[in-house]
């Protein structure tokens, strides 16, 4: 069951980088851009997460890379909000 | 692990300042896609919250990562609202 949560967290947050991507390509907001960077780098922290709880569940923990793709990914999303928004 | 909990913490207060700057967005433009993507940042910040105080080895876990998965929904939903709007 968590499995599969896992699963959907990782391909809903591609979805969604995709979206914004495509967003972006068309209307070249950059705060889309931003969004759609925040994403995929999340989509990587969520697919890290599926390689470590459901592909490999018995190897390093890999808990501290995660958490820091994520942080990495709100740095991006901030960093277009604060300075790429006017 | 201290390390992985003070990132989560970081990540909790930038999900928090990037909903609030979609909140501010939204109240500029009246554009709903803002008001999703505030949520979904709140979303996330909740998770993060559940996820640190919570013992994860537990049957929650499916929930707390349930409401990542939402999150991330609702800025698909967002988005799909956007353009059918259009």
């Amino acid at each position: 069951m968590v499995q599969i949560v896992y699963i959907l967290c990782s391909l809903a947050c591609l979805l969604c980088a995709v979206l914004l991507m495509r967003g972006y390509k068309r209307s070249k907001h950059e705060l889309l851009f931003w969004s759609a960077t925040c994403f995929i780098i999340l989509a990587f922290a969520n697919f890290i997460l599926v390689v470590d709880l459901v592909l490999i569940p018995t190897g390093v923990d890999l808990l501290l890379w995660r958490s820091c793709m994520s942080l990495v990914a709100m740095c991006v999303l901030l960093y277009g909000l604060i300075f790429k928004s006017a | 692990m201290i390390v992985a909990a003070f990132i989560s913490g970081a990540i909790a207060a930038m999900s928090f300042t990037a909903a609030a700057f979609f909140l501010r967005f939204w109240q500029k433009t009246k554009d709903r896609l803002f008001v999703y993507f505030a949520v979904a940042f709140l979303l996330l910040m909740v998770e993060r919250i559940m996820r640190t105080v919570l013992d994860m080895e537990n049957e929650l876990a499916p929930l707390v990562y349930g409401v990542r998965l939402v999150a991330f929904l609702t800025i698909i939903v967002g988005i799909v609202d956007k353009n059918r709007v259009k």
